[in-house]
């Protein structure tokens, strides 16, 4: 221990470049993290906002009394199905009104019907845990048999896509998270080589004396773990400039989290650490 | 076949061959060196001397053959081995090889701090080796503000610091000027008079053939000719040593320590 932290700061200009070098690898991994944390943000959020529309058949007229009372009991019914966390009811007026607000300029089109041709339904919200293509699929096929329901539109097309999207994104991703962090090690193991051959004169001493491996490695990887995590402050900062010209462009974007940001320098530490092992066994035959 | 007048053996090798690639450097060498012993390795430049330290210290391998020191038998040997092996040698050169980023005491302090020795004991230990080598007051300096006999005086002191039984010496002499030479060979017959064989390599014949110690002669790598002294020539002329250096550079107090 002693002995890392005194070399340490016998080499302080060697230390700086390769934390500076590091940390610039390290910023690929970082953007990569940014970029991932967000796409599954915008997964998460599109997964929220997945409902089920249900519309009722036009018979029902709604205007009358018993129908009101046949309508609160479908809604009862919805509602008590374990899937489902809320149900709205949107009457014909209110689907007629919110088709005029979409339509917005062009509203005037619609003052040529004589009737209200929308149907009144529901929209349904699935618990979390049920918003996937499965269970939508589930719910959807129970409720279309039921006879007040003329039709379940939930976006098939679009859940089908999602899910492959997902899918076909997590894939890529992890392979590409693999091939960054590979690489990182890589570039880690050849920066610590620098400091490692600035001080092979010392390393050869050392082994001369009778130091073990051990004895010589551990201020390496220590050295390379505390390099690791400087270089991921210096990386944040960056990744933090980063942030802040692209969320010009996207200003959706949301920066890592601290429990994010903590697995994120406890990463670099460990690639740090292996880093230096890694390139200390090569170049020393250790 | 071995004469048990004879000093014991601590450390030989046997049949010993080195190739580097198509060379062979060294030849079915056979050395064994007493305990207590001093032992010049004289031989040109290309000989092979330093190759046949390195495999006594195991920075190599034979191709063939064995090296034996104390307990540690080179075809027998873990990686791990070879460290203890080390602590139980002390090896100097004609480079010095001192930490340039650390003064004197640490230099000398580093060949026990590996063995993971106490704070106290390497304290008083190498202001004690210090006082022996005559740098105490330089314990602060850092190696390169101090002149080349001083460093190998520095080497040395790391090289005896562990006690060793046995000291290794590769050219030590071949930076240094004649005067500061010749302090150097006192000083390592002062370690050598504290118990501890001494092999030393050199080119310089002239320079080590009227010490009257045992000379072996190494020509394209093998052994062309071991002047042995006998017994009575070997006590003899240990009192000539300290009568040739033993005024000058004998304080009196034992290189090695009782432990
Ligand atoms: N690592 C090596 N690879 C290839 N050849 C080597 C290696 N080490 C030594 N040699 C060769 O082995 C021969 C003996 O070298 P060595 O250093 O043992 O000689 P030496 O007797 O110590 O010479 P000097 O007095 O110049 O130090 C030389 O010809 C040298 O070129
Ligand atoms: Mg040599």
């Amino acid at each position: 221990m002693q002995e890392s932290f005194s070399t340490l700061g016998r080499h302080k200009a060697v230390t700086f470049l390769s934390v500076v070098i590091m940390s610039l690898s390290l910023l690929v991994l970082a953007v990569f993290l940014l970029a991932t944390d967000n796409v599954f943000t915008f997964f998460e959020r599109t997964r929220q906002e997945m409902t089920v529309f249900v519309y009722l058949s036009d018979d029902l007229s709604l205007s009358d009394e018993v129908s009101w009372a046949t309508v609160e009991d479908h809604h009862k019914w919805l509602l008590s199905m374990e899937m489902v966390e809320a149900v709205e009811f949107i009457s014909k007026d209110q689907a007629m009104e919110e088709f005029r607000n979409e339509l917005g300029e062009e509203r005037s089109v619609l003052d040529v019907l004589e009737a209200n041709p929308l149907p009144a339904s529901f929209r349904v919200t699935l618990k979390p845990e049920y918003r996937d293509k499965v269970n939508i699929e589930r719910f959807a096929g129970a409720v279309t048999t039921m006879d007040f329901v003329e039709e379940v539109n939930y976006g098939r097309d679009f859940i089908e896509q999602f899910a492959s999207v997902t899918r076909a994104f997590l894939y890529v991703d992890l392979v590409l998270g693999l091939i960054v962090i590979v690489s990182s090690i890589f570039i880690i193991a050849n920066t610590v080589r620098l400091t490692i051959l600035s001080r092979r004169k010392s390393i050869e001493i050392l082994k001369l004396v009778g130091a073990t491996n051990r004895f010589i490695t551990a201020p390496f990887v220590i050295e390379g773990a505390f390099q690791g995590g400087l270089a991921a402050l210096l990386s944040l900062v960056l990744l933090f400039l980063v942030f802040l010209v692209l969320k010009g462009m996207l200003p959706d974007l949301t920066f890592l989290g601290l429990s994010k940001i903590l697995l994120y320098v406890l990463t670099c530490v460990m690639l740090g650490a292996i880093g230096s092992f890694a390139s200390l066994r090569r170049h020393l035959k250790l | 076949m071995t004469d048990p007048l004879e000093p014991r053996k601590i450390f030989g090798v046997y049949h010993l061959s080195k190739q580097y690639g198509d060379r062979m450097v060294l030849r079915d060498v056979n050395l064994q060196v007493g305990n207590g012993e001093f032992v010049f390795l004289v031989g040109p430049s290309g000989a092979g001397k330093s190759t046949l330290l390195r495999l006594i210290y195991m920075d190599e391998s034979p191709n063939e053959g064995q090296v034996i020191v104390g307990s540690f038998v080179s075809t027998n040997m873990k990686r791990h081995d070879i460290s203890y092996l080390r602590r139980k040698l002390g090896i100097i050169f004609q480079d010095f090889r001192l930490l340039e980023d650390r003064d004197v005491f640490e230099n000398v302090a580093i060949a026990m701090r590996v063995t993971g020795e106490t704070n106290y004991n390497i304290k008083r230990r190498v202001m004690q080796v210090l006082t022996q080598v005559g740098l105490y007051h330089k314990r602060y300096d850092r190696p390169v503000t101090l002149s080349g006999g001083e460093q190998q005086r520095v080497a040395i002191a790391r090289a005896v610091v562990n006690s060793p039984e046995i000291l290794l010496a590769d050219e030590p002499t071949g930076n240094l000027d004649p005067e500061v030479t010749a302090e150097i060979i006192q000083l390592l017959f002062r370690i050598n008079s504290a118990g501890t064989a001494v092999l030393m390599a050199t080119h310089n014949h002239e320079l080590v053939k009227n010490f009257g110690q045992r000379i072996v002669f190494l020509r394209d790598g093998t052994i062309e000719e071991d002047r042995r002294l006998g017994l009575a020539a070997f006590k003899k002329d240990r009192i000539g040593v300290f009568q040739h250096v033993g005024r000058t550079a004998g304080d009196g107090r034992d290189m090695r320590e009782d432990r």
